[in-house]
């Protein structure tokens, strides 16, 4: 399917231009947080639990006086680079992985899959909390067991895209060519796997996104100070009787975001003629 | 196919071990040792080496790793986890009711979700691309996008903030009775269904398309069988197929959610025991759990390849053949 079409399905879904809208917002404030926002996110710098509408403090402060417009603009930060690397890091080891395993077959292939069940059958936010129990706290922990835990999925949806791919005539005559293992992956395979490993890029960075943030609220993911809604839901719940809104003010960014995301990669699968609910195993 | 169920009762132990190992492994190459963990910064300014050395044996740490490898992994599978680090307790008994708690509440999720999603996924299957299809999909695709602790917290502050119905944090302990807990699982339940009824809903959907477009349901309908017929008797029992292929993921999300409504809600189940555990950096405790969970898990795959196999005649000819 050519770039154009694709394009213009996208165009003419208004679910989907809402869904890029959304995440284009996101993204820019996020970009721009740092010179942006009105204060120092991480300092105090008036009296704490200022209600919304307080002169100088937009939507008030939090309950040891940080300005909560400046935490809210830069809190989508953390988990967005988070979940950027953790993602890219491991599709692109999920896609080395699953079309070599697929081109390659026998008990390389056996050996991998094994691996992907094992993986498969221990639920991720188990597997976090394994990792961030031995290791502590860091945003490098979390990079690498976010990253790893999306991999079996990945893997498991890219390979047998890639089945399909390696009987075709081109592939076979590569290979009859003389073509190296290397360059049919190069230049044969993964270009025809390149649409559905980029809806698995983007249904994973969602999830991604709402597993980082969970794992914030529960105090397995980013630590304090850093601005994080995740952190900031947490930390606000403690005060849920006296100020609701600083639970649900980060409580509908973080929506609003997964909301577009999702909006956004459904519509580029459906685009591609995919279905983005099945792509999610 | 007597060969095939054989065949996937033999790569569940196999996976069983494999995720067993990698438990276990994931806590071996961890920087120090249980010892590094238990003790504090302070202990060990005042201990000397030898101190240290005689508690690394009392612990059993000093043996070589497959033999304590061993030891856990035919304890774990036999229902014994060890004790905890801190306070030598005995794991099992630790974490017993929690799990009891979980169960019944993962239980009530899932009785609610189940068919709940199955009867809204086939509607808008079977009405894919009619305005109610349309109005549906855009919901539930919100309903899974938005955090279980948001839907939660959400509703504390509808129910128990702004309306005071409910009280916001529950005061009941972890060995309370049944009917103590169904009480005050409502809101925690409801919490969970939301995102996993959404969710669910899309993989049916998903998966009654493609039914209704495969080569068997055009043959049913071609040889004049009634709509109703091939609906009901065809296509619905083929598209549970892809959500039993779901089953572990389903497992490993119904676990997340409850590990965070449990955090919300002050809910005395698994998912706060775990929290605790990884806060007092119990390793013991977190791969007791994460075994168990992965069992179950296992198990409940294996379940769901047999219901696959008496389903589907293609899988059942393939996997025999």
């Amino acid at each position: 399917m050519s770039e154009a079409t694709t394009w213009n399905r996208i165009q003419s879904s208004p679910g989907t231009m809402v869904g890029i809208a959304i995440v284009l917002l996101h993204a820019t404030v996020a970009f721009l947080a740092p010179w942006i926002a009105p204060y120092e996110a991480t300092s105090i710098v008036g009296f704490p639990m200022l209600p919304i509408g307080t002169p100088d403090f937009l939507l008030g402060t939090d309950n040891i006086g940080r300005d909560y417009l400046s935490r809210l603009m830069m809190g989508g930060r953390t988990s967005m680079f988070v979940a950027l690397v953790a993602i890219s890091g491991s599709m692109a080891g999920a896609s080395f992985l699953a079309i070599s395993a697929a081109y390659l077959g026998g008990h390389y292939d056996d050996f991998v899959m094994r691996i992907v069940d094992t993986m498969l059958a221990i639920p991720g936010i188990l597997f976090v909390a394994l990792i961030v129990t031995g290791f502590g706290r860091s945003e490098a922990v979390l990079i690498f067991a976010i990253g790893f835990s999306y991999m079996p999925g990945a893997i498991r949806v890219i390979r047998s895209h890639a089945l399909t791919i390696v009987p075709l005539g081109y592939v076979q005559a590569a290979r009859l060519r003389g073509m190296s293992v290397f360059r049919i992956f190069l230049r044969e395979l993964l270009p025809n796997c390149i649409e559905i490993i980029t809806v698995e890029f983007a249904l994973r960075m969602s999830s991604s996104i709402l597993a980082v943030s969970a794992l914030s609220f529960l105090g397995l993911g980013i630590s304090p100070p850093t601005p994080d809604w995740g952190l900031m839901i947490a930390e606000a719940v403690k005060t849920i009787y006296a100020a609701p809104m600083l639970v649900l003010l980060p409580s509908l960014l973080i929506s609003t975001l997964v909301v577009g995301l999702n909006l956004a990669s459904d519509g580029l699968a459906n685009a591609m003629g995919l279905d983005a609910a099945r792509g999610l195993n | 196919m007597l060969m095939a169920l054989v065949r996937r009762l033999t790569l569940s132990f196999l996976i069983l071990f494999m995720v067993a190992v990698f438990v276990f492994v994931a806590t071996e190459v961890l920087p120090g040792d249980a010892i590094d963990v238990y003790l504090s910064a302070d202990d060990l300014a005042v201990m000397s080496d030898a101190d240290i050395e005689e508690m690394r044996q009392r612990f059993g740490l000093d043996r070589p790793a497959w033999v304590r490898f061993w030891e856990w992994f035919s304890g774990a599978i036999f229902g014994d986890l060890g004790k905890t680090l801190i306070d030598g307790n005995d794991i099992v008994d630790l974490i017993w009711h929690p799990l009891l708690n979980s169960v019944i509440l993962g239980a009530i999720i899932t009785a609610f979700t189940l068919p709940t999603a199955f009867i809204i996924g086939s509607i808008t299957g079977y009405k894919r691309g009619s305005r109610t299809d349309g109005a549906v999909s855009t919901l539930t695709l919100v309903g899974y996008s938005i955090p279980d602790f948001v839907i939660g917290n959400v509703l504390i502050i509808l129910f128990a903030v702004w309306l005071a119905f409910f009280p916001a944090v529950i005061l009941v302990f972890s060995n309370a009775s049944t009917s103590e807990l169904l009480a005050v699982s409502l809101l925690p339940a409801l919490t969970v269904i939301i995102g996993h009824v959404a969710h669910q809903s899309r993989l049916l959907r998903a998966g009654f398309i493609e039914t209704m477009n495969s080569e068997f349901v055009e043959r049913a309908r071609l040889s004049g069988l009634p709509e109703k017929w091939v609906v009901f008797r065809h296509a619905l029992p083929a598209s549970i197929i892809p959500m039993l292929n779901s089953l572990a993921l389903y497992i490993s999300g119904l676990l997340a959610g409850l590990v965070v409504v449990e955090r919300v809600f002050g809910y005395p189940g698994l998912g706060r025991e775990l929290i605790e555990a990884v806060a007092r950096r119990e390793v013991n405790v977190v791969q007791g759990i994460t075994f168990w969970s992965a069992s179950f898990i296992i198990f409940m795959n294996l379940l769901a390849d047999f219901a696959i196999i008496a389903l589907d005649p293609r899988v059942r000819s393939a996997k025999s053949a």
